[in-house]
C-alpha cells in the first residue's frame, strides 16, 4: 500500500496522470466548435482572392521566401487552388459540427497550414500559427466523441442506453493546448522585456496609432494616456509570466483566465485585433473540464435555460445524414460532398473573374498618374520638418514613469509646471528649449538642454514661485531655433501666499 | 489489446516530449536570440508579437513609367485586397520581397503601353497625424498639418527585376542623424579598406534574385 502511494506521488507518475488521465472531452469539443469557426473567418474572406494570393496566376509569397529560401511548397494553378480552398472550408465546417471529425481535420488542417504558409504578407500571422497548433492537436484528439454529429449518429446506431455515459478519453491533447498557451504567454513576456520602450508606453502608443489592423477608436483615445499604457504594460507582463504557474491551480484558474479574456478583449479595443482574440479565447475553452460542464448544466437547469437549442443544427445534420441510401457509407458521403464543394469552388472562382479579364473589354487599363505628382513622389528630397521630429508637447504637474500623467491649463502659485516633449525616432541629437512667455509672447524665462538621439522624451520643470503676476502665459517648445509648439496656461492665486523668492531661479 | 494500448501510450509520450521540447526551444532561442536567423519553422514556436515599432507610418507606392513618358499608378485596377482592415496587402510587405511579383502580376493582367521602369516609393508620415480629427483638438493646439515624405526605394524593370535599390527612409534618416559628426566621419574614412574584404560569393548569388533588402535598421514587424 505504501509502495502504491509512493508510486502515485512520484514525479513520473504525476506526469503520467497529468497527461494520460481520462476525461469526457467537453473542453475539446468546445475548442473544436469555436476555434475552426474563428480561424475560418479570415480564410472565407480570402476565398474571393484565392487566385491572387495562393495560385500561380497571382502573387503568393511563402514564409520560406520571407526567410530568404526558395519556396519548397507547390503553388497550384488557380482552378486547383480554388478547389482545395473550397475543400478546406468544407472540411473545417464539417469539423465544427463534428461530422467525420477526424477525417475533416486530417483534410482541413494541412490545407489550412499550406494556404497560410503560402501568403506570409496578408494571411500568415501569429494568430494563424496559434490556430495551426490547436488544429493539429484537435486532429490528434477525439474531440468528435461528444457534442457532434458523429456522437449523435453513434447514439442512433447503438441506442441511447449504450451511449448514456459520455466517453472518456486521454487528456493529453487538451493538456498540450493548455501548455501551448503557457509557452505563448511566457514567450510574449520575453518579447516585451526585450522591446525597447514597452515599459514607457511609447511602443503601445505608436501601435495604437498605426492603421495596420482593424479600426480601434478606443485605442486612438488611449494612445495619448501614456501612464495608463505604462500601468497596463506592467500588469500584462506580470500576468503573462505567471499564467503558466497559476492556471493549473484550482483557486486561481478562473481568475487567470478571466484576466486573459479581458486582456484579449482589450487588444480588440485598443489595437483593432479581431481574429487574434477570437482564436485565443476559443483556445481557452480547452481549460473547461467535465466538472465545469456539470456545474454549468446545473446552473442552466436552475435558471430554466434552453440547453437543447445549441444542439439543434447538429441534430438536423444528423437527421439529414440518416436519410442517405443505406449502401452509402458516411465517409463516402463526406468525400462526395467534399468533391462537390471543391468543384463548385473552382467554378465559382472562375466566374468571379478577379482580374476583370472577361468583362468584354479585355484586361483593365492601368491608371494614369499626373506627371507632376509622379515626379514629386519619385524625386522628393524634402528634409524632415523640425516639428515632425516631435510627437507631442504638453504641460502638467505629474510624472508617472517619466511620462506626463496630467495635462493642465491652470496653475496655482507653488506648482511645479512640467513641460514635456515626446520625440519621434530616429532623430539626431537636438538642442531643445522651452520658453516661458507672457500673453504678449515676450520671453520671461528660457531653459534648454541637449536631447540625444536615443532619448524619446525630455522634461523641463518650472517652479512657479511668486515672481510672476497672475494671468495668462504660455510655454513654447523651440528646437534648433524653430518654434514647434505652444501651450497656454493661466496662473492664478495670490503671489503673496508664498514666501518671497530668492534672486536665483532653479529652472 | 494491451500491446496496442502500450504502443498508443508510447506514441503519445513521444509526441508530447517532442512537442513540449519544440515549444521550449522556441522560447529559449527567442530569449537568447540564437538559432533563429533564416530558420523558417522557428516562426511556429517563437512568440514575438508586436516586437517592433516605428514612430512613422509608411506605405508603398509603385509608379510605372511608360515608353511615352506617361506615368501610371501600379495599384491593382481590379481592387486591392485589404487583409486586416483598410490597408492594402502590398503595404504589409515589410521586406519588399513581394514587390517584384506584384509588378509582374499587375502588368500581366492589365492593358498598357510598354513600360520602361517601375519606381518603388516609400511614403512616410509621423504617426501623430493618424490621430482622428475628433481627438486632435484635445491634445494639440496646432492645426493638423500632415505632410508625407517620399523616398525612392528601388527602380525595377517591367519584369520586376530590381535595377537599382536605395536605403529605406529610416536607415537614411538614421545615417543623416549621425553623419554630421566629424569624429565619426574621420573614423569611417580611416577604416575604409582599400580592397573590399566582405565579398561573399553566396551573398552575391543571392543578390541576383529579384528582391531588395532594407539597408540597416529593423523593419516594421507586424506579425
Amino acid at each position: 500500500m505504501t509502495q502504491i502511494h509512493r508510486t502515485a506521488t512520484s514525479p513520473i507518475a504525476r506526469l503520467q496522470q497529468f497527461f494520460h488521465a481520462e476525461e469526457s472531452p467537453y473542453g475539446l469539443a468546445l475548442v473544436r466548435i469555436f476555434l475552426p469557426f474563428a480561424a475560418m473567418i479570415p480564410m472565407v474572406q480570402r476565398f474571393f482572392v484565392v487566385r491572387e494570393l495562393f495560385s500561380t496566376d497571382g502573387t503568393s509569397q511563402s514564409l520560406f521566401e520571407f526567410y530568404g529560401w526558395d519556396n519548397p511548397l507547390p503553388v497550384m494553378v488557380p482552378q486547383l487552388a480554388a478547389a482545395c480552398y473550397g475543400l478546406m472550408i468544407f472540411a473545417m465546417a464539417c469539423a465544427i459540427v463534428g461530422w467525420q471529425t477526424r477525417l475533416s481535420f486530417c483534410v482541413g488542417v494541412p490545407l489550412y497550414i499550406y494556404f497560410n504558409l503560402l501568403d506570409t504578407v496578408g494571411t500568415m500571422t501569429k494568430y494563424s500559427v496559434i490556430a495551426s497548433h490547436l488544429l493539429v492537436l484537435l486532429a490528434l484528439s477525439r474531440s468528435g466523441t461528444v457534442w457532434s454529429v458523429d456522437a449523435l449518429l453513434r447514439q442512433r446506431r447503438q441506442g441511447k442506453a449504450v451511449t448514456a455515459v459520455p466517453p472518456r478519453v486521454p487528456v493529453w491533447p487538451v493538456r498540450l493546448m493548455q501548455v501551448l498557451f503557457c509557452f505563448v504567454y511566457f514567450g510574449a513576456a520575453i518579447t516585451k522585456i526585450q522591446t525597447e520602450a514597452f515599459f514607457s508606453g511609447e511602443q503601445m502608443r505608436y501601435w495604437m496609432l498605426s492603421n495596420w489592423n482593424y479600426e480601434n477608436p478606443v485605442g486612438e483615445s488611449m494612445a495619448m494616456w501614456t501612464p495608463l499604457l505604462l500601468v497596463s504594460a506592467y500588469i500584462t507582463i506580470v500576468w503573462e509570466m505567471v499564467f503558466g504557474f497559476l492556471v493549473w491551480r484550482p483557486g486561481a484558474r478562473l481568475i487567470v483566465l478571466a484576466i486573459g479574456a479581458a486582456f484579449h478583449f482589450m487588444t480588440w479595443l485598443a489595437l483593432g485585433l479581431y481574429i487574434f482574440p477570437a482564436i485565443c479565447i476559443s483556445g481557452y475553452l480547452s481549460f473547461v473540464n467535465e466538472h465545469d460542464v456539470v456545474r454549468l448544466r446545473r446552473v442552466a437547469h436552475r435558471l430554466h435555460l434552453p440547453t437543447r437549442w445549441p444542439g439543434l443544427p447538429f441534430r438536423g445534420i444528423a437527421q439529414l445524414l440518416t436519410r442517405r441510401p443505406a449502401s452509402l457509407p458516411l465517409a463516402a458521403t463526406w468525400i462526395a460532398a467534399g468533391l462537390l464543394t471543391a468543384v463548385a469552388a473552382a467554378e465559382f472562382e472562375y466566374r468571379l473573374d478577379v482580374y476583370g479579364l472577361r468583362t468584354g473589354k479585355g484586361p483593365l487599363p492601368l491608371r494614369p498618374m499626373e506627371q507632376e505628382a509622379a515626379i514629386a513622389m519619385i524625386s522628393d528630397n524634402t528634409p524632415l520638418r523640425e516639428k515632425d521630429k516631435y510627437f507631442s508637447f504638453d504641460i502638467g504637474t505629474q510624472l508617472v514613469g517619466g511620462q506626463l500623467a496630467d495635462r493642465r491649463r491652470e496653475y496655482d502659485y507653488g506648482d511645479v509646471i512640467i513641460a514635456q516633449c515626446n520625440l519621434n525616432p530616429p532623430h539626431e541629437d537636438l538642442w531643445v528649449e522651452v520658453l516661458l512667455q507672457d500673453d504678449q509672447q515676450r520671453t520671461i524665462e528660457q531653459s534648454g538642454l541637449i536631447v540625444t538621439r536615443d532619448q524619446l522624451y525630455a522634461n523641463f520643470a518650472y517652479q512657479t514661485g511668486n515672481a510672476l503676476l497672475p494671468g495668462r502665459y504660455s510655454m513654447l517648445l523651440r528646437s534648433s531655433g524653430k518654434d514647434i509648439s505652444r501651450r497656454t496656461f493661466t496662473l492664478r492665486g495670490d503671489p503673496a501666499s508664498l514666501p518671497e523668492m530668492g534672486e536665483l531661479l532653479t529652472n | 489489446m494491451h500491446k496496442r494500448h502500450w504502443i498508443s501510450r508510447l506514441s503519445a509520450n513521444l509526441f508530447i516530449a517532442c512537442y513540449v521540447s519544440c515549444l521550449a526551444w522556441g522560447v529559449a532561442a527567442h530569449a537568447l536570440k540564437m538559432g533563429l536567423s533564416g530558420n523558417t519553422l522557428s516562426y511556429y514556436v517563437v512568440w514575438d508579437m508586436f516586437c517592433g515599432w516605428q514612430a512613422y507610418d509608411n506605405r508603398t507606392h509603385l509608379i510605372a513609367e511608360g515608353r511615352s513618358g506617361q506615368y501610371y499608378d501600379l495599384r491593382a485596377p481590379w481592387g486591392e485586397f485589404c487583409p486586416f482592415g483598410s490597408t492594402a496587402r502590398i503595404h504589409y510587405d515589410v521586406s519588399n520581397r513581394l514587390v517584384p511579383k506584384h509588378i509582374r502580376n499587375v502588368l500581366k493582367h492589365t492593358t498598357h503601353e510598354p513600360i520602361d521602369r517601375v519606381y518603388v516609393v516609400q511614403e512616410i508620415w509621423p504617426k501623430q497625424f493618424n490621430i482622428p480629427d475628433r481627438l486632435w483638438g484635445t491634445y494639440f493646439e496646432e492645426p493638423c498639418e500632415r505632410m508625407s515624405y517620399f523616398n525612392l526605394r528601388a527602380i525595377c524593370s517591367e519584369s520586376g527585376s530590381v535595377l537599382n535599390s536605395y536605403p529605406d527612409w529610416y536607415a537614411r534618416q538614421t545615417m543623416q542623424s549621425i553623419s554630421d559628426n566629424p569624429r565619426l566621419q574621420l573614423a569611417a574614412r580611416r577604416a575604409q579598406p582599400f580592397i573590399n574584404t566582405f565579398a561573399s560569393p553566396v551573398r552575391d548569388s543571392l543578390a541576383q534574385s529579384p528582391s531588395f533588402e532594407s539597408v540597416g535598421g529593423e523593419m516594421l514587424n507586424t506579425n
